[in-house]
């Protein structure tokens, strides 16, 4: 899901920046009122273990393997899809400058995949089924959903950058990550499981109980 | 995603000397973003080939190995390479091959070729800089360019934590593999190793949660507080730095000059490529 140099015209990257530097302003803005002096020690020693899952391979069936995305999981975490965003930005641009894995220019894009879009579709719908279905139920479908939005964003912007024909780019990106969201899906509940668990403080829908 | 095991490397090989190692991290930061940029917004092939010949010859200076970083771009391919790939067949044009239904056509392979180019051009210009520059100066250098304070503090945190965590996946990864434990194993049932790669990440990210809390503590019984600002080495970009930047700049736009003047004579290297 991770867009290289190259692949979205300049103009078009420009869009996608002004998005990031948008949302960025939000986030920054969420985390000073809500998380505290100690967001930022926090959320970067967070985004240096997000880093580390998302290198971490996943089981995919047919002998493959992939990477959790974690954007979904970040915003349920903090009840905020803005954590999301502060958290991968980061990520994102030391993945782009050291593996070269997506581009700088395409770094406003796959923000918005992976955090805006992401966290938000993770957020959201887990919000709209918590009540009728459960948490973990609605934390599972929420990632999956996330998952397959964000990669259909990701085909949409390389339709729009016309790198790949719609008609083509998103069958088979939905298709793939249809899959990969259900992989997404379980690891999500079981991160959520052992944090409600072993540190129900950390999640953000514990905090009335406490 | 890449070996993220490798940091310690990469970081060991940033950390040599060279006149490349040696130049400021800000002119580093820019004259990689500035290659990149002119990559990217280039139609025809001519100029990233020059710029490509350029950045081994970089290579070179940086005392960096040929097979070593060829070794690096080859593992970066896959990515954008499967998109790439594709193009040949699936971009409207006129037909130069087919067999079947199958169909290569004229516009599709110019366009993978402009694509492989740029990308090519931009992970070797990526791994010049991921090689002659620590993570630290990565960091310092955002700072220095006036990034968001908070960004900026939050990036800084990060790297210096990255190989903490480097170093916890790699024990993971040694210890799973003493007990012989692989996502693909068949004598395992699949719901039993799913399970496990979701313990682990739930560890590792209760670690990094935990050790964020701990951070915080430290900091704040050292004076830490919101107005607190990351120190900086006062360093200012040198004559040679200088003479570097300005070096890219004007081979640009000289190719850029040639380019406009000849692009006639040039052949396919000056003929658009480009579909967008």
């Amino acid at each position: 899901m991770h867009i290289p140099d190259g692949f979205i015209p300049i103009s078009q990257c420009l869009i996608y920046y002004v998005i990031l530097i948008v949302a960025l302003y939000f986030s920054v803005k969420w985390a000073k009122s809500n998380l505290d002096e100690k967001h930022i020690p926090l959320l970067a020693v967070l985004a240096a273990g997000i880093f580390a899952i998302m290198s971490m391979n996943m089981p995919i069936p047919f002998g493959t393997s992939g990477h959790m995305v974690g954007g979904a999981l970040v915003a349920i975490v903090f009840l905020a899809p803005e954590a999301a965003v502060l958290v991968f930005t980061v990520v994102l641009l030391i993945q782009a400058l050291i593996f070269g894995d997506g581009g700088i220019t395409a770094l406003g894009a796959n923000v918005l995949n992976m955090a805006i879009v992401g966290g938000c579709v993770g957020l959201y719908t887990f919000k709209a089924l918590n009540g009728t279905i459960g948490k973990y139920p609605a934390a599972g479908v929420a990632a999956w959903l996330a998952t397959v939005i964000a990669a259909l964003a990701c085909a949409i912007e390389m339709g729009i950058a016309g790198t790949f024909p719609m008609n083509i780019g998103i069958p088979s990106m939905v298709l793939y990550h249809f899959f990969i969201g259900i992989i997404e899906a379980v690891l999500t509940v079981i991160v959520l499981v052992a944090l409600d668990k072993f540190r129900p403080d950390l999640l953000a829908w514990n905090e009335g109980d406490a | 995603m890449a070996d993220i095991t490798q940091l310690m490397r990469f970081d060991d090989l940033a950390s040599k000397d060279s006149p490349i190692h040696n130049l400021e991290g800000r002119i580093k930061l820019i004259s990689t973003i500035f290659i990149i940029l002119v990559c990217v917004i280039s139609k025809e092939i001519f100029i990233p080939i020059i710029l490509e010949i350029m950045l081994l010859i970089i290579l070179k200076i940086a005392n960096l190995s040929y097979l070593d970083s060829a070794r690096r771009l080859l593992m970066l391919l896959p990515f954008g390479g499967a998109v790439i790939i594709f193009q040949p067949f699936i971009q409207p044009g006129n037909i130069i091959w087919s067999y079947s239904w199958l169909h290569i056509t004229d516009v599709g392979l110019n366009w993978a070729i402009l694509l492989l180019v740029r990308m090519i051009v931009c992970l070797t210009a990526i791994i010049i800089y991921s090689s002659t520059t620590p993570l630290q100066e990565m960091a310092s250098s955002f700072r220095k360019l006036k990034m968001p304070r908070d960004l900026a503090m939050i990036l800084s945190i990060m790297v210096r934590f990255l190989f903490l965590f480097v170093d916890e996946l790699a024990a993971i990864r040694k210890s799973q593999k003493a007990r012989n434990f692989s996502i693909h194993s068949k004598t395992t049932p699949y719901k039993w190793r799913v399970k496990q790669v979701g313990y682990t990440i739930g560890m590792m990210f209760l670690k990094a949660y935990e050790q964020g809390e701990r951070v915080h503590k430290s900091m704040v019984s050292r004076g830490f507080s919101d107005a607190s600002e990351m120190f900086d080495e006062k360093k200012s970009p040198e004559k040679s730095d200088y003479i570097y930047l300005l070096t890219i700049i004007i081979v640009v736009i000289i190719l850029e000059i040639i380019l406009f003047k000849y692009s006639g004579q040039l052949g396919y290297f000056g003929q658009n490529l480009a579909i967008n």
